[in-house]
């Protein structure tokens, strides 16, 4: 990733550190779907990085013939969220209890959608434009320099999302229902509740969220063939750091991977991917299941 | 003899007859035959880790591509002889897997599964970056073929002989390890670890040497790779390629040793034909997983007893 201005070392340090901790509001909104799914339902989605990839298309499409960023990121977020519900219903609903048989198939899944991502838009990369009111520079303050304001508005999203899910989850009717359910799931239907329908309606929201994301990455980075892997990658690094299954353990995670990762790629491009690798293994040489993640 | 003797005589004797007796030798035993021993090896690997751990793992293209990228750089730009990288090549593969081994043996399941599936996109990220060593998206192209006694393998029938010969051993040496008491623990292991542990036993060494044994093979199949295809690149190692391996595993069925052989086959011959029928194999390859994986999770040497299952609780009901 290039950085706007550039030059003198502390600029580059404070944009490094922005471009950091905005790429962690991208990654949360990434990670947030898939960490969903698997801390309410034990189901772990292999295809979400296809399912990111897919989002940019369709969103790019939209945003590119409406020419509203809007309308894109609606298209995105809605048709992810009807097509994981089918890829449950259809492919993964028999096996839920299965969980490595579940990942299986959620990665043949991701071929065959790579697949026809591939043959329908070509090897190029895309990017969707930025909205117009919202495609300004803000100044940031004691120093002379200025940010795009679009990055800033993906970390208030991210951290919108962050505290919506978790008011979702922990303090409504809903939230407990979903708690509920996965713990017993005899109990809450004894109770006259459809478990089956919570659960579709879980894998509905945890795909809208992967959708969300990637309509906004394919408008803050260049997206195509090889991306579903690269955001496969980013989600696996997040929740394995973070922990899988707890919203916060996605939210540190995220910072961790975005805000340490864009410093290794400023400082040491060539050993980037090696400095991200060992924080990886020396979080997990003390903590297997995550920072905040529970014991397995 | 034994029935199973039986099968693998009549195994190795068809192996070793295939260049003289398949249709269009210069196609088929490149594309099909080495190509297939190559999967195998690697896929074997993996069959080996699940079978006697219960563990799936995705981190065998890791250390292939430890190996392979070690083998290529310094063959093509140092001019080390094979005689010493290829050596130095599988002794660096088998030592990331101590690594490696010793975080992901402390994870089980999907998470061990996740963990390793990062540990390989890990390496696809780095090979891509990392410009300066791996010559990034390129890759490593024209390595040059080995010459053995005067034998020089750029041609199909030495390499696939080669091949054969590295396959029946290391399948030879799994199922020894698995007969010595080392391997009838590891089983122990795998089905109740708590009730070793309480026993006396202390697992996470086991665990280790059967992990590391398995990264030993891989690592080989690296070598096998970078002979076989003459180049290597970070798609050598990439989400495709690995969930490719995972095809092979699954379709010839993951708790047995030969199914990785079986799958290796199925998947090589399937995809060099049906490359003549649709540009999109990938896509058929994926739908042909998700069906086995539906309908017979064991893979095709598991369809016999799967279907016996069936019938004994028909019988029953």
């Amino acid at each position: 990733m290039e950085y706007p201005g550039g030059g003198v070392s502390m600029t580059q340090f404070i944009f490094t550190f922005l471009n950091g901790i905005t790429l962690a509001g991208l990654y949360f909104l990434v990670a947030s779907g898939l960490t969903l799914i698997f801390g309410l339902m034990r189901v772990i989605n292999l295809a979400h990085g296809a399912f990111y990839l897919l989002a940019g298309y369709v969103s790019w499409t939209i945003a590119d013939k409406t020419d509203n960023w809007f309308y894109g990121a609606l298209a995105g977020s809605l048709t992810l969220g009807v097509f994981g519900t089918l890829v449950y219903v259809l492919l993964l609903r028999k096996f839920q209890y299965e969980e490595l048989r579940v990942a299986l198939i959620t990665l043949g899944v991701s071929l065959v959608l790579a697949q026809a991502m591939l043959a329908i838009f070509g090897g190029e990369y895309y990017q969707t434009n930025i909205p117009k009111n919202l495609s300004k520079s803000v100044p940031i303050p004691g120093f002379e320099l200025s940010y795009p304001f679009f990055r800033i508005f993906v970390l208030i999203l991210a951290i919108l999302v962050a505290v919506g899910l978790w008011i979702f989850i922990s303090k409504t009717r809903y939230g407990a229902i979903i708690r509920a359910g996965v713990d017993d799931t005899s109990m809450v239907s004894a109770l006259g509740i459809n478990v089956q329908a919570v659960f579709i309606w879980i894998f509905f929201l945890g795909s809208v969220l992967v959708g969300f994301a990637g309509a906004v990455g394919a408008t803050t980075n260049s997206f195509g063939m090889g991306t579903d892997g690269d955001y496969l990658l980013f989600s696996l690094q997040v929740v394995i750091i973070g922990g899988l299954g707890s919203i916060g353990g996605v939210a540190i995670g995220s910072f961790l991977v975005g805000v340490i990762g864009q410093f290794a790629t400023g400082y040491f491009p060539t050993y980037a991917g090696i400095i991200t690798f060992t924080m990886l293994i020396l979080v997990l040489a003390f903590r297997p299941q995550g920072i905040l993640g529970r014991k397995q | 003899m034994s029935r199973i003797r039986i099968v693998y005589t009549v195994v190795i004797a068809f192996a070793l007859a295939f260049p003289y007796i398949t249709p269009d030798p210069d196609f088929w035993v490149s594309s099909g035959g080495a190509r297939a021993l190559w999967l195998g090896v690697t896929a074997l690997s993996m069959s080996f880790l699940n079978r006697n751990l219960g563990l799936m793992s995705l981190g065998q293209l890791f250390f292939s591509g430890v190996t392979g990228y070690i083998v290529a750089i310094s063959s093509v730009y140092h001019n080390v002889k094979f005689g010493t990288s290829v050596p130095l090549g599988i002794l660096a593969g088998t030592l990331s897997g101590v690594i490696i081994g010793y975080i992901a043996l402390k994870t089980k399941g999907v998470y061990f599964f996740m963990l390793t599936l990062a540990v390989t996109l890990g390496l696809y990220s780095f090979a891509n970056q990392a410009q300066e060593i791996t010559h990034g998206h390129t890759g490593i192209n024209s390595i040059p073929s080995p010459i053995i006694l005067g034998m020089d393998f750029a041609y199909t029938k030495p390499l696939y002989y080669l091949f054969l010969a590295i396959a029946v051993f290391l399948f030879a040496a799994c199922k020894f390890l698995e007969s010595t008491s080392f391997g009838i623990a590891l089983k122990g292991v795998r089905d109740n670890e708590d009730r070793m542990i309480s026993m006396g036993y202390r697992t996470m060494p086991l665990k280790m040497i059967a992990f590391v044994f398995s990264s030993f093979i891989a690592s080989i199949s690296g070598v096998m790779g970078v002979f076989y295809v003459t180049n290597i690149s970070p798609d050598s190692v990439g989400l495709l390629r690995s969930i490719d391996l995972l095809v092979i595993v699954v379709v010839g069925g993951a708790t047995y040793l030969g199914g990785a052989f079986v799958g290796a086959v199925l998947i090589a011959v399937f995809e060099a034909i049906i490359q003549d029928f649709t540009q999109y194999y990938v896509a058929a390859t994926g739908i042909l997983f998700i069906v086995v994986l539906m309908l017979a999770p064991q893979g095709l040497m598991g369809i016999t007893a799967q279907l016996r299952a069936r019938r004994t609780i028909k019988a029953n009901s």
